[in-house]
Protein backbone atom coordinates (compact mmCIF):
# COMPACT_ATOMS: atom_id res chain seq x y z
CA UNK A 1 0.00 0.00 0.00
CA UNK A 2 1.43 3.31 -1.05
CA UNK A 3 -1.28 5.59 0.36
CA UNK A 4 -0.75 6.99 3.82
CA UNK A 5 1.38 9.41 5.87
CA UNK A 6 5.16 9.41 5.93
CA UNK A 7 7.66 11.24 8.08
CA UNK A 8 11.33 11.52 7.06
CA UNK A 9 12.74 8.99 4.60
CA UNK A 10 10.51 6.40 2.97
CA UNK A 11 10.36 4.35 -0.20
CA UNK A 12 7.31 2.86 -1.86
CA UNK A 13 7.33 0.96 -5.13
CA UNK A 14 4.44 -0.51 -7.06
CA UNK A 15 4.96 -1.72 -10.62
CA UNK A 16 6.53 1.12 -12.54
CA UNK A 17 5.67 3.64 -9.82
CA UNK A 18 8.34 4.68 -7.37
CA UNK A 19 7.78 7.29 -4.68
CA UNK A 20 10.51 7.98 -2.17
CA UNK A 21 12.02 10.58 0.08
CA UNK A 22 15.66 10.03 0.89
CA UNK A 23 18.48 12.06 2.31
CA UNK A 24 20.88 13.21 -0.42
CA UNK A 25 23.96 15.12 0.83
CA UNK A 26 22.07 15.95 4.00
CA UNK A 27 18.99 17.22 2.16
CA UNK A 28 15.74 15.29 2.20
CA UNK A 29 14.76 14.81 -1.43
CA UNK A 30 11.35 13.70 -2.64
CA UNK A 31 11.53 11.71 -5.86
CA UNK A 32 8.77 10.21 -7.98
CA UNK A 33 8.98 8.05 -11.08
CA UNK A 34 5.88 7.00 -12.99
CA UNK A 35 5.36 6.08 -16.63
CA UNK A 36 8.84 7.22 -17.63
CA UNK A 37 8.41 10.64 -16.04
CA UNK A 38 10.22 11.82 -12.96
CA UNK A 39 9.68 14.61 -10.47
CA UNK A 40 12.05 15.75 -7.75
CA UNK A 41 11.89 18.30 -4.92
CA UNK A 42 14.09 19.05 -1.93
CA UNK A 43 11.98 19.00 1.22
CA UNK A 44 12.72 21.09 4.27
CA UNK A 45 10.64 19.55 7.04
CA UNK A 46 10.67 20.06 10.78
CA UNK A 47 7.54 18.33 11.93
CA UNK A 48 5.88 18.07 8.52
CA UNK A 49 4.65 14.89 6.93
CA UNK A 50 4.23 13.65 3.39
CA UNK A 51 0.75 12.38 2.59
CA UNK A 52 -0.04 10.24 -0.44
CA UNK A 53 -3.64 9.54 -1.42
CA UNK A 54 -5.92 9.39 -4.47
CA UNK A 55 -7.23 12.74 -5.69
CA UNK A 56 -9.85 14.06 -8.09
CA UNK A 57 -8.89 12.84 -11.60
CA UNK A 58 -8.92 16.16 -13.44
CA UNK A 59 -5.37 17.45 -13.01
CA UNK A 60 -3.30 15.73 -15.70
CA UNK A 61 -1.59 16.41 -17.97
CA UNK A 62 -2.59 19.95 -16.97
CA UNK A 63 -5.31 21.37 -14.77
CA UNK A 64 -7.79 22.77 -17.30
CA UNK A 65 -11.18 21.79 -15.93
CA UNK A 66 -13.16 20.74 -12.87
CA UNK A 67 -15.45 18.33 -14.66
CA UNK A 68 -15.42 14.57 -15.08
CA UNK A 69 -17.57 12.95 -17.76
CA UNK A 70 -18.21 9.25 -17.27
CA UNK A 71 -19.45 7.47 -20.38
CA UNK A 72 -20.98 4.05 -19.90
CA UNK A 73 -23.12 1.45 -21.64
CA UNK A 74 -26.55 2.97 -22.39
CA UNK A 75 -29.31 2.20 -19.90
CA UNK A 76 -33.06 2.60 -20.48
CA UNK A 77 -34.69 3.70 -17.24
CA UNK A 78 -38.38 3.57 -16.45
CA UNK A 79 -40.09 6.69 -15.00
CA UNK A 80 -39.74 6.67 -11.22
CA UNK A 81 -37.18 3.82 -11.20
CA UNK A 82 -33.94 3.88 -9.22
CA UNK A 83 -30.91 1.73 -9.95
CA UNK A 84 -27.53 1.51 -8.27
CA UNK A 85 -24.68 0.51 -10.54
CA UNK A 86 -20.90 0.45 -10.28
CA UNK A 87 -18.53 2.17 -12.70
CA UNK A 88 -14.78 2.36 -12.95
CA UNK A 89 -13.25 5.84 -12.85
CA UNK A 90 -9.67 7.03 -13.39
CA UNK A 91 -7.45 7.62 -10.39
CA UNK A 92 -4.79 10.27 -9.97
CA UNK A 93 -2.41 10.20 -7.04
CA UNK A 94 -1.75 13.33 -5.04
CA UNK A 95 1.25 13.92 -2.81
CA UNK A 96 0.89 16.58 -0.11
CA UNK A 97 3.20 18.10 2.45
CA UNK A 98 1.46 18.88 5.70
CA UNK A 99 2.47 20.71 8.84
CA UNK A 100 0.45 21.74 11.87
CA UNK A 101 -0.38 25.05 10.21
CA UNK A 102 -0.70 24.32 6.51
CA UNK A 103 -1.02 21.74 3.78
CA UNK A 104 0.27 22.08 0.23
CA UNK A 105 0.19 20.00 -2.96
CA UNK A 106 3.63 18.63 -3.82
CA UNK A 107 2.94 16.38 -6.78
CA UNK A 108 0.14 14.78 -8.79
CA UNK A 109 0.73 11.81 -11.05
CA UNK A 110 -1.12 8.91 -12.63
CA UNK A 111 -0.65 5.79 -14.65
CA UNK A 112 -2.23 5.60 -18.06
CA UNK A 113 -3.37 8.32 -20.40
CA UNK A 114 -5.97 11.02 -20.19
CA UNK A 115 -8.59 12.21 -22.63
CA UNK A 116 -10.79 15.28 -22.55
CA UNK A 117 -14.08 16.07 -24.20
CA UNK A 118 -16.65 18.82 -24.57
CA UNK A 119 -19.96 18.46 -22.79
CA UNK A 120 -22.57 20.71 -24.35
CA UNK A 121 -22.06 23.17 -27.16
CA UNK A 122 -18.76 24.95 -27.91
CA UNK A 123 -20.46 28.21 -26.86
CA UNK A 124 -21.97 27.22 -23.54
CA UNK A 125 -20.53 23.79 -22.80
CA UNK A 126 -17.73 22.73 -20.49
CA UNK A 127 -14.50 20.84 -21.04
CA UNK A 128 -14.48 17.61 -19.05
CA UNK A 129 -12.09 14.74 -18.39
CA UNK A 130 -13.52 11.80 -20.34
CA UNK A 131 -13.56 8.21 -19.19
CA UNK A 132 -15.47 5.21 -20.49
CA UNK A 133 -16.56 2.41 -18.21
CA UNK A 134 -18.68 -0.67 -18.42
CA UNK A 135 -21.67 -0.89 -16.09
CA UNK A 136 -21.30 -3.41 -13.26
CA UNK A 137 -24.06 -4.70 -10.96
CA UNK A 138 -21.51 -5.30 -8.17
CA UNK A 139 -18.17 -3.84 -7.16
CA UNK A 140 -15.83 -4.84 -10.01
CA UNK A 141 -12.16 -5.75 -9.57
CA UNK A 142 -9.98 -2.77 -10.48
CA UNK A 143 -6.32 -2.16 -11.15
CA UNK A 144 -5.09 -0.35 -8.06
CA UNK A 145 -3.54 3.10 -8.74
CA UNK A 146 -5.20 3.15 -12.17
CA UNK A 147 -8.90 2.92 -11.51
CA UNK A 148 -11.39 3.31 -8.71
CA UNK A 149 -14.95 2.16 -8.21
CA UNK A 150 -17.84 4.60 -8.29
CA UNK A 151 -21.17 3.60 -6.85
CA UNK A 152 -23.74 5.50 -8.88
CA UNK A 153 -27.37 5.65 -7.88
CA UNK A 154 -29.52 6.76 -10.81
CA UNK A 155 -33.08 7.87 -10.20
CA UNK A 156 -35.44 8.78 -13.01
CA UNK A 157 -37.63 11.47 -11.47
CA UNK A 158 -39.15 12.42 -14.83
CA UNK A 159 -42.36 11.09 -16.33
CA UNK A 160 -40.71 9.57 -19.38
CA UNK A 161 -38.48 6.66 -20.21
CA UNK A 162 -34.94 7.93 -20.60
CA UNK A 163 -31.74 6.52 -22.06
CA UNK A 164 -28.67 7.33 -19.98
CA UNK A 165 -25.15 6.82 -21.26
CA UNK A 166 -23.11 9.45 -19.45
CA UNK A 167 -22.87 11.40 -16.24
CA UNK A 168 -20.98 14.64 -15.69
CA UNK A 169 -19.66 15.48 -12.24
CA UNK A 170 -18.06 18.56 -10.78
CA UNK A 171 -14.85 17.26 -9.25
CA UNK A 172 -14.80 19.92 -6.56
CA UNK A 173 -17.60 17.93 -4.92
CA UNK A 174 -15.76 14.61 -5.22
CA UNK A 175 -15.18 12.68 -2.01
CA UNK A 176 -12.70 9.85 -2.39
CA UNK A 177 -12.05 7.00 0.02
CA UNK A 178 -9.43 4.31 -0.14
CA UNK A 179 -8.85 0.92 1.38
CA UNK A 180 -8.52 -2.23 -0.69
CA UNK A 181 -9.42 -0.01 -3.63
CA UNK A 182 -10.22 3.64 -4.34
CA UNK A 183 -13.92 4.44 -4.11
CA UNK A 184 -16.45 7.22 -4.55
CA UNK A 185 -20.22 7.35 -4.24
CA UNK A 186 -22.43 9.51 -6.40
CA UNK A 187 -26.05 10.02 -7.33
CA UNK A 188 -27.77 11.14 -10.48
CA UNK A 189 -31.33 12.41 -10.56
CA UNK A 190 -32.94 12.66 -13.97
CA UNK A 191 -35.29 15.62 -14.10
CA UNK A 192 -36.30 15.66 -17.77
CA UNK A 193 -35.43 14.41 -21.25
CA UNK A 194 -32.09 16.25 -21.24
CA UNK A 195 -31.78 17.52 -17.68
CA UNK A 196 -30.19 15.77 -14.72
CA UNK A 197 -28.55 16.59 -11.41
CA UNK A 198 -25.40 14.86 -10.23
CA UNK A 199 -23.64 15.02 -6.91
CA UNK A 200 -21.18 13.06 -4.83
CA UNK A 201 -22.04 11.45 -1.52
CA UNK A 202 -19.58 11.86 1.32
CA UNK A 203 -19.60 8.25 2.53
CA UNK A 204 -17.18 5.32 2.24
CA UNK A 205 -18.18 2.44 0.00
CA UNK A 206 -16.95 -0.09 2.56
CA UNK A 207 -16.35 0.16 6.27
CA UNK A 208 -12.76 0.91 7.26
CA UNK A 209 -11.99 3.03 4.22
CA UNK A 210 -9.94 6.20 4.77
CA UNK A 211 -11.04 9.55 3.40
CA UNK A 212 -8.63 11.22 0.97
CA UNK A 213 -7.44 14.78 1.32
CA UNK A 214 -8.97 16.71 -1.58
CA UNK A 215 -6.86 18.90 -3.82
CA UNK A 216 -9.30 21.75 -3.40
CA UNK A 217 -8.82 21.64 0.35
CA UNK A 218 -5.06 21.66 -0.03
CA UNK A 219 -5.17 24.45 -2.58
CA UNK A 220 -7.43 26.46 -0.27
CA UNK A 221 -9.94 27.06 -3.04
CA UNK A 222 -13.30 27.85 -1.48
CA UNK A 223 -16.02 25.73 -3.06
CA UNK A 224 -19.71 25.29 -2.42
CA UNK A 225 -20.94 21.75 -2.70
CA UNK A 226 -23.95 22.16 -4.91
CA UNK A 227 -23.61 19.30 -7.41
CA UNK A 228 -23.82 19.78 -11.14
CA UNK A 229 -26.81 20.34 -13.38
CA UNK A 230 -26.47 18.48 -16.67
CA UNK A 231 -28.33 20.62 -19.18
CA UNK A 232 -27.15 19.14 -22.45
CA UNK A 233 -28.36 15.58 -22.21
CA UNK A 234 -27.05 12.34 -20.82
CA UNK B 1 -35.89 79.73 35.69
CA UNK B 2 -37.43 77.29 33.13
CA UNK B 3 -35.33 76.07 30.13
CA UNK B 4 -37.21 76.78 26.88
CA UNK B 5 -35.91 74.73 23.91
CA UNK B 6 -37.82 76.76 21.33
CA UNK B 7 -36.23 79.94 22.55
CA UNK B 8 -32.77 78.38 22.43
CA UNK B 9 -33.30 77.17 18.88
CA UNK B 10 -34.31 80.63 17.79
CA UNK B 11 -31.21 82.31 19.17
CA UNK B 12 -29.22 83.87 16.29
CA UNK B 13 -25.63 82.69 16.09
CA UNK B 14 -24.40 86.10 15.00
CA UNK B 15 -23.88 85.45 11.27
CA UNK B 16 -26.68 87.05 9.29
CA UNK B 17 -30.01 85.83 10.59
CA UNK B 18 -28.95 82.19 10.97
CA UNK B 19 -30.37 80.60 14.09
CA UNK B 20 -29.19 77.63 16.14
CA UNK B 21 -32.09 75.64 14.67
CA UNK B 22 -30.91 76.25 11.08
CA UNK B 23 -27.35 75.40 12.04
CA UNK B 24 -28.56 72.15 13.60
CA UNK B 25 -30.55 71.31 10.45
CA UNK B 26 -27.43 71.94 8.37
CA UNK B 27 -25.38 69.64 10.61
CA UNK B 28 -28.06 66.93 10.61
CA UNK B 29 -28.38 66.97 6.79
CA UNK B 30 -24.61 66.74 6.43
CA UNK B 31 -24.41 63.91 8.97
CA UNK B 32 -27.17 61.97 7.22
CA UNK B 33 -25.36 62.58 3.92
CA UNK B 34 -22.11 61.20 5.32
CA UNK B 35 -23.92 58.13 6.71
CA UNK B 36 -25.66 57.50 3.36
CA UNK B 37 -22.33 58.00 1.55
CA UNK B 38 -20.63 55.47 3.81
CA UNK B 39 -23.38 52.86 3.41
CA UNK B 40 -23.64 53.29 -0.36
CA UNK B 41 -19.87 53.31 -0.94
CA UNK B 42 -19.42 50.19 1.22
CA UNK B 43 -22.04 48.38 -0.82
CA UNK B 44 -20.57 49.62 -4.10
CA UNK B 45 -17.19 48.30 -2.98
CA UNK B 46 -18.73 44.95 -2.07
CA UNK B 47 -20.66 44.63 -5.35
CA UNK B 48 -17.63 45.53 -7.45
CA UNK B 49 -15.27 43.34 -5.42
CA UNK B 50 -15.07 40.61 -8.06
CA UNK B 51 -15.75 42.75 -11.09
CA UNK B 52 -13.02 45.36 -10.88
CA UNK B 53 -9.38 45.48 -9.86
CA UNK B 54 -8.73 47.09 -6.49
CA UNK B 55 -7.47 50.46 -7.72
CA UNK B 56 -10.43 50.96 -10.07
CA UNK B 57 -12.83 49.81 -7.39
CA UNK B 58 -11.44 52.28 -4.86
CA UNK B 59 -11.61 55.10 -7.40
CA UNK B 60 -15.27 54.44 -8.16
CA UNK B 61 -16.09 54.03 -4.48
CA UNK B 62 -14.50 57.39 -3.67
CA UNK B 63 -16.36 59.04 -6.54
CA UNK B 64 -19.65 57.73 -5.16
CA UNK B 65 -18.73 58.70 -1.59
CA UNK B 66 -17.74 62.28 -2.35
CA UNK B 67 -20.57 62.69 -4.86
CA UNK B 68 -23.13 61.94 -2.14
CA UNK B 69 -21.39 64.27 0.32
CA UNK B 70 -21.38 67.12 -2.22
CA UNK B 71 -25.07 66.45 -2.87
CA UNK B 72 -25.81 66.58 0.91
CA UNK B 73 -23.79 69.79 1.20
CA UNK B 74 -25.76 71.43 -1.63
CA UNK B 75 -29.04 70.31 -0.04
CA UNK B 76 -27.94 71.66 3.37
CA UNK B 77 -26.63 75.02 2.16
CA UNK B 78 -30.03 76.82 2.05
CA UNK B 79 -30.25 76.27 5.82
CA UNK B 80 -27.43 78.81 6.10
CA UNK B 81 -29.33 81.21 3.87
CA UNK B 82 -26.80 80.62 1.11
CA UNK B 83 -28.17 81.70 -2.25
CA UNK B 84 -27.54 78.83 -4.69
CA UNK B 85 -28.69 80.69 -7.78
CA UNK B 86 -25.31 82.38 -8.26
CA UNK B 87 -23.56 79.07 -7.63
CA UNK B 88 -25.82 77.36 -10.11
CA UNK B 89 -25.04 79.92 -12.86
CA UNK B 90 -21.32 79.66 -12.16
CA UNK B 91 -21.61 75.90 -11.83
CA UNK B 92 -23.49 75.71 -15.12
CA UNK B 93 -20.78 77.59 -16.99
CA UNK B 94 -18.00 75.60 -15.33
CA UNK B 95 -19.95 72.40 -15.99
CA UNK B 96 -20.26 73.32 -19.66
CA UNK B 97 -16.53 73.94 -19.95
CA UNK B 98 -15.64 70.77 -18.06
CA UNK B 99 -18.21 68.83 -20.08
CA UNK B 100 -16.62 69.83 -23.40
CA UNK B 101 -13.13 69.24 -22.06
CA UNK B 102 -13.90 65.84 -20.58
CA UNK B 103 -16.10 64.52 -23.36
CA UNK B 104 -13.69 61.76 -24.35
CA UNK B 105 -12.92 60.95 -20.72
CA UNK B 106 -16.60 60.47 -19.93
CA UNK B 107 -17.07 58.49 -23.12
CA UNK B 108 -14.19 56.19 -22.14
CA UNK B 109 -15.54 55.92 -18.61
CA UNK B 110 -19.02 54.91 -19.76
CA UNK B 111 -17.55 52.46 -22.30
CA UNK B 112 -15.36 51.02 -19.55
CA UNK B 113 -18.37 50.49 -17.32
CA UNK B 114 -20.25 48.76 -20.15
CA UNK B 115 -17.22 46.56 -20.85
CA UNK B 116 -17.05 45.58 -17.19
CA UNK B 117 -20.69 44.61 -17.00
CA UNK B 118 -21.14 43.11 -20.48
CA UNK B 119 -17.96 41.01 -20.18
CA UNK B 120 -17.07 40.56 -23.87
CA UNK B 121 -13.50 40.20 -22.64
CA UNK B 122 -11.90 39.15 -19.37
CA UNK B 123 -8.42 39.49 -17.99
CA UNK B 124 -6.23 36.76 -19.50
CA UNK B 125 -8.35 36.31 -22.65
CA UNK B 126 -6.64 36.15 -26.02
CA UNK B 127 -8.31 38.74 -28.20
CA UNK B 128 -8.04 40.85 -31.29
CA UNK B 129 -9.42 44.35 -31.01
CA UNK B 130 -8.72 47.43 -33.11
CA UNK B 131 -6.09 45.44 -35.06
CA UNK B 132 -4.21 44.59 -31.88
CA UNK B 133 -3.82 40.91 -30.96
CA UNK B 134 -2.71 39.73 -27.57
CA UNK B 135 -3.86 38.82 -24.10
CA UNK B 136 -5.85 41.18 -21.91
CA UNK B 137 -3.68 42.36 -19.02
CA UNK B 138 -6.12 44.74 -17.38
CA UNK B 139 -9.51 46.34 -17.93
CA UNK B 140 -9.46 49.77 -16.31
CA UNK B 141 -12.09 52.45 -16.00
CA UNK B 142 -10.72 54.47 -18.92
CA UNK B 143 -8.61 52.02 -20.88
CA UNK B 144 -7.87 48.39 -21.59
CA UNK B 145 -4.30 47.12 -21.46
CA UNK B 146 -3.25 44.40 -23.87
CA UNK B 147 0.03 42.54 -23.94
CA UNK B 148 0.71 41.56 -27.53
CA UNK B 149 2.16 38.15 -28.30
CA UNK B 150 5.53 39.90 -28.73
CA UNK B 151 5.27 41.10 -25.13
CA UNK B 152 4.51 44.72 -26.05
CA UNK B 153 2.29 46.86 -23.78
CA UNK B 154 -0.64 48.43 -25.65
CA UNK B 155 -3.16 50.73 -24.00
CA UNK B 156 -6.42 51.12 -25.88
CA UNK B 157 -9.06 53.67 -24.78
CA UNK B 158 -12.22 51.90 -23.72
CA UNK B 159 -14.35 53.81 -26.21
CA UNK B 160 -12.29 52.32 -29.04
CA UNK B 161 -12.52 48.83 -27.53
CA UNK B 162 -16.26 49.14 -27.07
CA UNK B 163 -16.95 50.41 -30.60
CA UNK B 164 -14.56 48.01 -32.37
CA UNK B 165 -15.14 44.44 -33.46
CA UNK B 166 -13.80 42.25 -30.68
CA UNK B 167 -12.60 38.75 -31.51
CA UNK B 168 -12.24 36.74 -28.33
CA UNK B 169 -10.41 33.53 -29.12
CA UNK B 170 -11.09 31.90 -25.76
CA UNK B 171 -14.64 33.02 -25.02
CA UNK B 172 -16.05 29.62 -25.96
CA UNK B 173 -15.05 26.42 -24.20
CA UNK B 174 -13.65 24.78 -27.34
CA UNK B 175 -12.46 25.76 -30.78
CA UNK B 176 -11.53 23.97 -33.97
CA UNK B 177 -8.37 24.11 -36.01
CA UNK B 178 -7.37 22.36 -39.19
CA UNK B 179 -4.40 20.79 -40.93
CA UNK B 180 -3.77 20.24 -44.60
CA UNK B 181 -1.81 17.03 -45.12
CA UNK B 182 -0.55 16.12 -48.60
CA UNK B 183 0.29 12.50 -49.45
CA UNK B 184 1.60 10.93 -52.66
CA UNK B 185 -0.85 9.67 -55.26
CA UNK B 186 0.40 6.11 -54.86
CA UNK B 187 -0.16 6.14 -51.07
CA UNK B 188 -3.23 4.60 -49.48
CA UNK B 189 -5.43 7.53 -48.43
CA UNK B 190 -7.58 5.31 -46.17
CA UNK B 191 -4.49 4.14 -44.30
CA UNK B 192 -3.30 7.74 -43.97
CA UNK B 193 -6.68 8.78 -42.54
CA UNK B 194 -6.62 5.89 -40.07
CA UNK B 195 -3.07 6.69 -38.93
CA UNK B 196 -3.81 10.40 -38.54
CA UNK B 197 -6.92 9.61 -36.48
CA UNK B 198 -4.94 7.24 -34.27
CA UNK B 199 -2.35 9.95 -33.56
CA UNK B 200 -5.05 12.52 -32.83
CA UNK B 201 -6.77 10.04 -30.50
CA UNK B 202 -3.64 9.73 -28.35
CA UNK B 203 -3.50 13.45 -27.58
CA UNK B 204 -5.28 14.21 -24.29
CA UNK B 205 -6.51 17.64 -25.40
CA UNK B 206 -7.67 16.69 -28.90
CA UNK B 207 -11.28 16.44 -27.80
CA UNK B 208 -13.18 13.17 -27.92
CA UNK B 209 -16.33 15.13 -28.71
CA UNK B 210 -16.78 16.94 -31.08
CA UNK B 211 -14.92 14.10 -32.78
CA UNK B 212 -11.97 14.89 -35.04
CA UNK B 213 -12.57 14.55 -38.74
CA UNK B 214 -9.96 13.52 -41.34
CA UNK B 215 -10.92 13.16 -44.99
CA UNK B 216 -9.66 13.44 -48.57
CA UNK B 217 -10.35 17.06 -49.41
CA UNK B 218 -8.98 17.51 -52.92
CA UNK B 219 -6.52 16.27 -55.53
CA UNK B 220 -3.65 18.73 -55.75
CA UNK B 221 -1.03 19.18 -58.44
CA UNK B 222 1.51 17.17 -56.51
CA UNK B 223 -0.43 15.39 -53.78
CA UNK B 224 -3.70 14.01 -52.55
CA UNK B 225 -4.69 16.55 -49.93
CA UNK B 226 -6.22 15.41 -46.67
CA UNK B 227 -7.89 17.83 -44.30
CA UNK B 228 -8.06 17.22 -40.56
CA UNK B 229 -10.49 19.11 -38.34
CA UNK B 230 -9.65 18.89 -34.65
CA UNK B 231 -11.43 20.42 -31.67
CA UNK B 232 -9.42 21.44 -28.61
CA UNK B 233 -10.06 23.39 -25.42
CA UNK B 234 -10.00 27.08 -26.43
CA UNK B 235 -7.26 27.93 -23.96
CA UNK B 236 -5.02 25.06 -25.10
CA UNK B 237 -5.69 24.84 -28.80
CA UNK B 238 -2.37 26.35 -29.84
CA UNK B 239 -0.39 23.79 -27.82
CA UNK B 240 -2.39 20.98 -29.40
CA UNK B 241 -1.97 22.44 -32.87
CA UNK B 242 1.80 22.77 -32.58
CA UNK B 243 2.16 19.37 -30.95
CA UNK B 244 0.10 17.17 -33.24
CA UNK B 245 1.20 18.04 -36.75
CA UNK B 246 4.74 16.73 -36.43
CA UNK B 247 3.51 13.58 -34.68
CA UNK B 248 1.14 12.91 -37.59
CA UNK B 249 3.98 13.44 -40.08
CA UNK B 250 6.24 11.01 -38.21
CA UNK B 251 3.51 8.40 -37.89
CA UNK B 252 2.71 8.59 -41.61
CA UNK B 253 6.37 8.23 -42.55
CA UNK B 254 6.78 5.25 -40.21
CA UNK B 255 4.04 3.58 -42.21
CA UNK B 256 5.60 4.38 -45.56
CA UNK B 257 3.33 7.29 -46.41
CA UNK B 258 5.26 10.35 -47.48
CA UNK B 259 4.55 13.96 -48.23
CA UNK B 260 5.61 14.62 -51.82
CA UNK B 261 7.77 17.45 -53.08
CA UNK B 262 6.39 19.56 -55.93
CA UNK B 263 7.02 17.68 -59.15
CA UNK B 264 6.46 17.94 -62.91
CA UNK B 265 6.31 15.19 -65.48
CA UNK B 266 7.94 16.53 -68.66
CA UNK B 267 7.24 14.89 -72.06
CA UNK B 268 9.64 15.50 -74.96
CA UNK B 269 8.10 15.34 -78.39
CA UNK B 270 11.19 13.66 -79.93
CA UNK B 271 12.38 11.78 -76.91
CA UNK B 272 15.24 12.81 -74.63
CA UNK B 273 18.66 12.56 -76.26
CA UNK B 274 21.87 12.97 -74.32
CA UNK B 275 24.54 14.58 -76.49
CA UNK B 276 28.21 14.17 -75.78
CA UNK B 277 30.16 17.38 -75.27
CA UNK B 278 33.29 17.77 -77.45
CA UNK B 279 35.78 18.29 -74.58
CA UNK B 280 34.86 15.09 -72.70
CA UNK B 281 36.98 11.97 -72.97
CA UNK B 282 35.59 8.73 -74.18
CA UNK B 283 36.04 5.84 -71.75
Amino acid sequence: MMFGRYRGSFRREWGDILVEAESVDGLLTYRRRCGGQTFERILVLNTGEVIINPVEPVNLPRDITDFLLMEFSPMMIEPGATQTVYLKFPVEIGVFVESAKDIEVLDVFARGSQKYTLYGSPTNGVIARWYRSAVYPEIPPVEFFCEGVMELSIHNASHEWVEVSCAVFESTDMKLYYGDFVAASAKMKILGPSLAETDFIDAPLQTGMVKSIELYTARKIPVINRGYLMEWGF
Amino acid sequence: MAFNVTEVLEIPIGVGDITVERLLYFAVILTVGVIIAKVVSTNVRRILAERLPKNERELLTKLVYYGIIVWAFVVALPQLNFDLSGLLVAGGIVGLVIGFASQSVVSNLISGLFLMFEHPIRIGDNINVADVSGSVEDIRVLSTVIKTYDGVYVRIPNEKVFTSNITNYVHNAARRFEYQIGIRYQDDANAAIRIAKEVIETHPFALKSPAPSVFVDNFGDNSVNLTAYIWAPARNWWDVRTDLLWKIKLALEENGIEMPFPQRTVWFADGLEVKERSGEKKE
